[in-house]
C-alpha cells in the first residue's frame, strides 16, 4: 500500500532531517512510527501525504508515485497532522462537505458516513456551529471524521491521540482496526508506546533521521516491552 | 518601561515584517518592500498636498487658513478610523499570541498599552501625512504671514502628534465594539458589514457633495467656521496651529485624556475583554439532514466566498473597489445632467477618463493577492487534497474575477449610457476594463505567491499591511499611468492608435501574467 524507498530530506541550510529511509506498509497493516522529538517522523509523514516536497527517494501509495501522480495518490489517502488547523470561518458541517467535495464523495455516502462518525464521536449536535467556537478536542474529532468519511486506502496520522479524551481515543482505535480489516493501511506516529505496542502490527523506530529498527511488533519487542527497546536504542550511539 | 518597549518592539516588528516581507533572507524582497512603502508614502503626501492646495487657494485670500487645518484634521481622523478600527480587532484584541503574552509576568494594562501604541503609530502616519503637507502649503500660500515662523511648525507638530491619540482612543472603542459583536452575535460578520456600509454611505455622500461644499466655503468661509461648533476640538486645533497656545493645549487635553482613559480603563479589564471576545461556545442543537455534493471547483469557490464575505476586514479592504464601481455606475446615471454639464465645460477626453476611473476602482480590489497568505496554517488542507496546485490558483484568481467582472460590466454599461457613448466606444471601454480586470487578478495571484505571509499573527497584517496586497494595488496603478502615457502618445498620431496602444499594453501584461502563473504558479505554491 505504501512504499517508501531510499527517502531522504535535507532542509535549506543543510540539515539532513531524514536519511535513506526505506519502509513498506502492506494492506491491512497498522504501522507505528516511533522516534524522539526531531527524529524525522513528521517530516516523513508530511512527505508521504504530499504536503511537503522532497528530492531524494521515491514514495508510492497504492501504486501511485506521490511526485509523479500526486492527485491519484492523494485521492486514496487521508492525512491528519499533529495539530490540525481547520477553517475557523466554516461551520463543522461545511468543513466536512468541503472535504467530501474535494474527494468526490457522493451525497448519500457522505450523509451516511458523517452521521455514523459524528454520532459516534458525539459531535453531531455541534456541526452547525463555527469551527472557531470548537474546543481543541472537538477540532481533533472533526478532523478525524473528515479523514474517516474519505474511506482512505491509506490513513496517515501524526500523533493522533494528543487532545483526544479516553473514550474518543478508544473509539478511534476501533475504527482504525475496522479500516484495516477492510484492506486499508494505517501509518501513524506516536509517543504513546503502550498504545503502539498493543495496536500496531508493525513498528519502525527512527533516530536522527535514520531507521534503526523495524519489523513485526512481536518480533521487535520480544520478551521485553516497547519502552525498553526504545530506550535501549535511544541510549546507543 | 523596559517591558513596555520590548512588547512594543514585538508589535512594531510584526507590522513592519508584514509590510516589507523582510526576514533577512532576501535583500531583493526587503528592498522591494521598502520601495513599495516609499511609493505609498509619496502618494499619500501628494494626495494630501493636492487637496490642501485646493482648499488653501480658496481660503487663504480671506485669511481663513484655519479651515484647511480643520478639514484636513477631519480627514486624518476619519481616514484613521476607517483604516484602524478593524485593525484594532485583530491587533489589540485578537492576536494569535494572546495566550503567550497574557501568560507572561507583565500587567495586562502594559500589554494593551503596547498594542494600542502600535495602532497609535499607524494613526500618527495618517496624521503626519495629512497635516504636515497642509502646513507646507500654508507656508507657501498664506497671505497673513502665518506659517513663516518656527513656532507655527512647533504648534503644527504638537497637533500632528496629539490628534492620533484621539483617533486611537475612538478606534479602540469601536474596535472593541466590533470584537464584541463578532463574539456575541450569530451573524457577527453581517452586523459589522452593515455598520461599515453605513459609514461608507456617509463618506460617499460627503464626497459627492464636496464640490458644492467647496463652493460654499469659498463664498462664506466665516459662516462655515461658525457652523463647525459641533467639532469644537478640531476648531481648537486649527486655532492652536494658527497661534492660540491656550486652545492648542485644550485640544491636546481633548486627545490625551480620552486616550489615557481608554488605555487605563480598558487595560484594567483587558484580560477579561480578550477572553470574552475570544469565547464563542459551540451550540449543540444541529440535526443532520441529507447533504448534497458539488464539484471540487465549486467547493473551493464556496470556501473563498465564505472567507471573503465572512471576514469584514477582508471584505471592506479588498472589496471596497467593487462598491466604488457600482456606486460610480449608479451615480453616473443618477447625476447624469450634472456630469454632462461638468465634462462639457472642461473638454474632457471622456473615453480614457471613464476607463481610468473603472481601472482605478479595480486596482483597489486586491482580492486574490492576500488569499494565499490567508491560507497560512490551513495550507495543509489544500496541499493534501487530490487536486493539482494549478486548480487552486485558478480558482483563487477566478474568485476575484467572479466579483470584479460583473461589477466592471455594470459600471462600464452605466457610464457608457450616462455619457452617451457610441456602441464602439462602449465596446472599447468594456474591452479595456475587462482586460485590466483579468490582468489584475493574475498579477495579484502572482504577488500573493511571491510575497507570502503564512505566519502572520492575524488576518489584519495580511490584508492591510502585506507587501503582496500593496504591490497588487500600486503596480497596476503604475500600469494604468503607463497606459495613459501611451494614450497621449497615440493621440499625437491617430485616433485609433490612442485607443489601440493602451488595449495592447493591457493585453500584453495580462498574457504575461497568465503565462507566468500557469508555468511558475504551481511550483511557487509547492515551494511555500
Amino acid at each position: 500500500m505504501l512504499r517508501i524507498d531510499h527517502y531522504s530530506k535535507t532542509y535549506p541550510g543543510g540539515k539532513r532531517a531524514v536519511d535513506d529511509l526505506t519502509l513498506h506498509v502492506r494492506p491491512g497493516e497498522i504501522y507505528g512510527f516511533i522516534g524522539h522529538n526531531g527524529a524525522g517522523k513528521t517530516t516523513t509523514l508530511r512527505a508521504v501525504a504530499g504536503v511537503m516536497d522532497f528530492t531524494e527517494g521515491t514514495i508510492t501509495i497504492d501504486g501511485h508515485d506521490i511526485k509523479r501522480e500526486p492527485v491519484a495518490a492523494k485521492q486514496v489517502t487521508a492525512f491528519l497532522p499533529d495539530n490540525p488547523d481547520l477553517y475557523e470561518f466554516m461551520k463543522g458541517i461545511d468543513y466536512l462537505n468541503f472535504i467530501a467535495d474535494l474527494y468526490d464523495i457522493p451525497a448519500d455516502q457522505r450523509t451516511a458516513d458523517i452521521g455514523k462518525y459524528a454520532d459516534a464521536f458525539e459531535l453531531t449536535g455541534n456541526l452547525g456551529s463555527p469551527i472557531g467556537s470548537y474546543s481543541h478536542g472537538m477540532r481533533q474529532k472533526l478532523a478525524l471524521i473528515s479523514a474517516f468519511i474519505r474511506r482512505p486506502r491509506l490513513l496517515i496520522l501524526d500523533e493522533p491521540f494528543v487532545g483526544l479524551d479516553p473514550a474518543a481515543a478508544h473509539l478511534m482505535k476501533g475504527y482504525l482496526a475496522d479500516l484495516c480489516q477492510g484492506g486499508s493501511a494505517v501509518f501513524f506516529s506516536t509517543h504513546v508506546l503502550e498504545v503502539a505496542e498493543k495496536l500496531c502490527h508493525k513498528i519502525a523506530i527512527i533516530k536522527h533521521g535514520r531507521l534503526v529498527k523495524s519489523g513485526p511488533t512481536a518480533e521487535l519487542v520480544g520478551d521485553s516491552s516497547l519502552e525498553d527497546v526504545f530506550l535501549e536504542l535511544e541510549g546507543e550511539k | 518601561m523596559k517591558k513596555f518597549l520590548t512588547l512594543l518592539k514585538v508589535s512594531i516588528q510584526s507590522m513592519l515584517l508584514s509590510s516589507t516581507n523582510s526576514r533577512g533572507r532576501s535583500r531583493k524582497k526587503a528592498a522591494t518592500g521598502l520601495g513599495a512603502v516609499v511609493v505609498i508614502a509619496g502618494l499619500g503626501l501628494y494626495l494630501s498636498g493636492f487637496y490642501s492646495y485646493m482648499l488653501m487657494q480658496a481660503l487663504a485670500p480671506s485669511h481663513m487658513e484655519i479651515l484647511v487645518f480643520i478639514f484636513m484634521g477631519m480627514a486624518a481622523l476619519v481616514g484613521g478610523l476607517l483604516f484602524t478600527t478593524f485593525a484594532v480587532k485583530g491587533v489589540v484584541f485578537g492576536g494569535k499570541d494572546n495566550d503567550l503574552l497574557l501568560s507572561m509576568p507583565v500587567s495586562s494594562t502594559l500589554l494593551m498599552a503596547s498594542r494600542v501604541t502600535a495602532i497609535y503609530l499607524e494613526n500618527l502616519l495618517f496624521s503626519a501625512f495629512v497635516l504636515l503637507p497642509a502646513g507646507v502649503v500654508c507656508t507657501m500660500l498664506t497671505q497673513s504671514g502665518v506659517g513663516h515662523s518656527l513656532l507655527f511648525w512647533v504648534r503644527l507638530v504638537i497637533a500632528a502628534l496629539t490628534l492620533p491619540l484621539l483617533d486611537t482612543a475612538l478606534s479602540v472603542l469601536l474596535g472593541a465594539l466590533v470584537a464584541f459583536l463578532s463574539a456575541r452575535v450569530s451573524k457577527g460578520a453581517l452586523g459589522q458589514n452593515i455598520v461599515m456600509g453605513l459609514f461608507l454611505v456617509a463618506v460617499f455622500y460627503l464626497s459627492f457633495n464636496l464640490n458644492g461644499m467647496l463652493g460654499s466655503l469659498a463664498a462664506n468661509p466665516a459662516g462655515v467656521k461658525d457652523a463647525l461648533s459641533w467639532a469644537a476640538p478640531l476648531l481648537w486645533m486649527g486655532e492652536g496651529i494658527m497661534g492660540d497656545w491656550g486652545l492648542l493645549l485644550a485640544f491636546a487635553a481633548c486627545c490625551v485624556i480620552p486616550f489615557a482613559l481608554v488605555v487605563f480603563g480598558l487595560g484594567r479589564v483587558y484580560r477579561q475583554a480578550v477572553t470574552a471576545f475570544a469565547a464563542r461556545s459551540a451550540q449543540s442543537n444541529y440535526k443532520l439532514s441529507a447533504q448534497s455534493a458539488s464539484s471540487q471547483k465549486k467547493a473551493l469557490l464556496r470556501k473563498e466566498a465564505q472567507r471573503f464575505f465572512g471576514t469584514p476586514m477582508y471584505f471592506w479592504n479588498a472589496g471596497l473597489g467593487l462598491i466604488m464601481l457600482l456606486a460610480a455606475g449608479a451615480a453616473s446615471l443618477v447625476m447624469r445632467e450634472k456630469l454632462l454639464a461638468f465634462v462639457g465645460m472642461e473638454d474632457f477626453p471622456l473615453l480614457p477618463m471613464a476607463a481610468a476611473v473603472i481601472c482605478f476602482c479595480l486596482c483597489t480590489c486586491p482580492i486574490a493577492a492576500p488569499s494565499v497568505s490567508l491560507e497560512g496554517k490551513y495550507l495543509w488542507i489544500l496541499r493534501e487534497a487530490p487536486m493539482p496546485g494549478s486548480t487552486l490558483l485558478w480558482v483563487k484568481a477566478g474568485f476575484q474575477l467572479l466579483l470584479t467582472l460583473p461589477c466592471t460590466v455594470i459600471a462600464g454599461a452605466c457610464i457608457s449610457i450616462a455619457l452617451g457613448f457610441q456602441l464602439w466606444q462602449g465596446a472599447a471601454l468594456l474591452i479595456t476594463a475587462l482586460l485590466f480586470a483579468v490582468g489584475h487578478a493574475m498579477f495579484g495571484m502572482l504577488m500573493g505567491l511571491t510575497f507570502p505571509k503564512l505566519d502572520a499573527v492575524n488576518e489584519t497584517v495580511v490584508i492591510k499591511q502585506s507587501l503582496a496586497v500593496t504591490l497588487a494595488m500600486f503596480v497596476p496603478m503604475a500600469a494604468l499611468a503607463a497606459a495613459g502615457g501611451l494614450y497621449w502618445l497615440g493621440s499625437q498620431t491617430a485616433g485609433w492608435a490612442a485607443l489601440a496602444l493602451p488595449i495592447l499594453l493591457f493585453a500584453l501584461l495580462t498574457a504575461v501574467c497568465a503565462a507566468v502563473l500557469s508555468k511558475r504558479g504551481p511550483v511557487m505554491l509547492q515551494a511555500l
